[in-house]
């Protein structure tokens, strides 16, 4: 279905301006939200690439001892990274556990008396709620950015299809892979052509039909374990799984093209808020706090133009007991 | 003179209507405290369920915009470049999936104004629009639409910002709006609908929309389905260019048109016409070369053309839709 609107770029139409500070997200609005300030100040992390010294992506703070929630794929992007919180630098954070469905990283830093958000709360808000999230940041201050709630709380299906790079056909009844993309997770973790592919995360895997059935449920950044067949040998390799958009490009959605900046993993979670909040890739991972500083989720995706997602506080609660037990603590 | 007294005392009502509605916050340059901004925020939800219940998605074609209904009886306002042309067919869908057919009315293909009717029977659910052309630069407002297309789970996007830049025929906001948006509605906080989504800039909080007195300079045209200025926001059908892909001959045992030729999914084909069937009218006249032919001369390309014919034992009649000529 084609969607409907015109571009244009406006050229000096003649008119009354606003003074620009006083549109919604510039200074003068900053001013007026810093006593929600000081919660992001608090709870927030910041993640920088270590090699650039640019911070990529936030993170939640979630214990008083150093554990912070962030947007797992994001960390992918980087090889190295610290964290600060409030003006303090932390070196050597920590991976402890991923969590693929919710696209959660669960991260230790060595700290204390750290204020983590509130995980008892409740996300039930109203429609047309002003939200707080981090905006822009720099060594010592969190800034907040405006937005409101902006839809109903729902489901995110689907999402770009996630691909191995490989091309493959039946051949005598064997699924055997006749291609393989340069650049690919299937090139990275050295398939060959001509491998018979008999398994994928430990379900043994009968025709073409199985195996791309199985491969639908995966997402982009996961990374799989494909069992096949070279010659006599049986190898176990590990495969990450790219979206098919950014392996092989393509033209992008009229929508997408107009959209900036927005998240490479932002569809498929089990549910989120969805806010109208000026975020990027890199602005996501925070927390997302109404105006009494009550913490309603963690910003896990900048969907679109319009469109920001966040993980509500219930479900960010659960998902983090259970990561924290899976990392034994 | 009288010119002069008319023009003040127009602009005194003004004043007066303006004063009445206005709410504190819009005079303010910037909020001052999160109270000054929970204001803004209750008098926007106080007027969300009643707006929300009046936006509609359209979908037209292949295309999906958005829509306001302004009148029980199923008057909606849109935009020109959604429904593309005069006397479209249109499915309205309500927030809940409810689909009503509506067709086109009126457009304006400079301002990116236009109209459209449900055609089947009210009341519906609608919202008053701004006659006064009452705001102001800086008053804040809210933007709601069907952005990507209609999403039930999702229902509608709400978006807040405030006006940001004033111009003739273009109001602009610092909300942000996307495909599928066009057409939606631009509240004033007092839930009256100020403009039309109508297209966006370079940057996510450049979003420009027709204000109302647009439509209003034009408003009895626009309900009459007539097609009012020249622009780039819809393509005025030009006489004798729409297209039919058929070619006849006069019958020679029987009165009317033998079908000979036609264009491959050419719009006289997509109507199910085939060759050899037998034209027989021509909207509502004896088909004969000459009256079609001074028939399509009339009608241009997104325009329709009433054709009676026959195969053999079953005679039908189309409205069939003609096109730009490949």
């Amino acid at each position: 279905m084609k969607i409907i609107i015109a571009i244009i770029l406006c050229s000096s139409v003649l008119g009354n301006t606003l003074p620009s500070e006083q549109r919604k997200t510039n200074k003068s609005m900053q001013a007026t939200l810093s006593p929600v300030q000081k919660y992001l100040q608090e709870s927030s992390a910041v993640f920088y690439d270590s090699k650039r010294r640019v911070p990529f992506v936030y993170g939640t703070i979630v214990s008083s001892d150093g554990l912070i929630l962030t947007k797992a794929s994001e960390l992918d992007e980087v090889e190295e990274f610290y964290i600060r919180i409030g003006a303090e630098r932390y070196k050597e954070p920590n991976i402890l556990k991923k969590n693929e469905i919710w696209d959660l990283a669960l991260v230790k830093v060595e700290a204390e008396g750290l204020i983590p958000v509130k995980l008892d709360g409740s996300s039930e808000v109203a429609l047309g709620t002003w939200t707080v999230s981090n905006g822009a940041s720099d060594r010592k201050t969190r800034r907040p950015r405006p937005g409101i709630i902006s839809a109903n709380k729902r489901e995110i299906k689907g999402g770009s299809p996630a691909v191995l790079g490989v091309g493959f056909r039946m051949e005598d009844d064997r699924i055997t892979i006749t291609k393989i993309t340069e650049d690919s997770g299937a090139d990275k973790a050295g398939l060959e052509k001509g491998d018979l592919i008999i398994g994928l995360d430990g379900k043994e895997v009968g025709d073409d039909k199985e195996f791309i059935e199985l491969l639908k449920a995966k997402a982009a950044g996961e990374i799989v374990k494909l069992k096949i067949q070279r010659d006599e040998e049986v190898l176990e390799l590990d495969v990450e799984l790219m979206a098919r958009h950014k392996l092989f490009g393509g033209p992008q959605s009229r929508n997408d093209s107009m959209s900036g900046d927005f998240s490479e993993r932002r569809s498929s979670f089990p549910m989120v808020l969805q806010h109208e909040t000026m975020l990027s890739a890199r602005s996501v991972g925070g927390p997302l706090f109404t105006l009494d500083g009550r913490f309603l989720g963690m910003n896990i995706a900048a969907a679109n133009r319009v469109e920001a997602f966040a993980i509500p506080v219930e479900h960010l609660s659960n998902v983090f007991s259970e990561m924290k037990t899976a990392s034994g603590l | 003179m009288k010119l002069c007294k008319a023009i003040y005392v127009f602009l005194g009502m003004l004043s007066i209507q303006a004063s009445a509605d206005r709410l504190y916050f819009n005079d303010l340059p910037t909020p001052k405290s999160l109270d000054d901004l929970r204001a803004i925020q209750e008098a926007m939800q106080s007027n969300l369920s009643r707006a929300r219940r009046a936006t509609v998605c359209l979908q037209i074609g292949e295309g999906s915009g958005s829509g306001v209904i302004v009148s029980p009886e199923g008057l909606v306002l849109t935009a020109a470049h959604v429904t593309g042309g005069v006397g479209e067919e249109v499915t309205v869908v309500m927030e809940d999936g409810t689909e009503y057919q509506g067709v086109s009315l009126g457009l304006n293909a400079k301002t990116d104004a236009a109209m459209l009717k449900i055609t089947e029977s009210g009341p519906f659910p609608f919202v008053e629009y701004d006659k006064n052309d009452a705001t102001k630069l800086g008053d804040w407002v809210f933007s709601l639409g069907h952005s990507g297309g209609y999403d039930k789970a999702r229902g509608i996007n709400v978006r807040i910002g405030r006006l940001v830049r004033e111009a003739e025929t273009t109001i602009q906001s610092d909300c942000m709006l996307i495909g599928g948006d066009s057409g939606g509605p631009l509240f004033d906080m007092t839930g009256k609908v100020i403009g039309i989504h109508s297209r966006v800039g370079a940057s996510k909080e450049e979003s420009m929309h027709v204000p109302l007195r647009e439509f209003q300079a034009h408003w009895e045209k626009l309900e009459k389905s007539d097609f009012v200025g020249e622009g780039p926001f819809a393509k005025k059908p030009v006489p004798g260019g729409g297209f039919l892909g058929m070619m006849v001959e006069a019958s020679l045992e029987k009165k009317g048109l033998r079908v000979t030729e036609l264009w491959e999914k050419g719009p006289a084909e997509k109507a199910g016409i085939k060759v050899g069937d037998l034209i027989l009218e021509v909207e509502g006249g004896s088909a004969t070369k000459e009256l079609l032919k001074s028939t399509l001369g009339q009608l241009g390309s997104g325009q329709k053309i009433l054709i009676k014919w026959t195969g053999g034992e079953e005679t039908q009649e189309k409205e069939v839709k003609l096109e730009d000529r490949p």
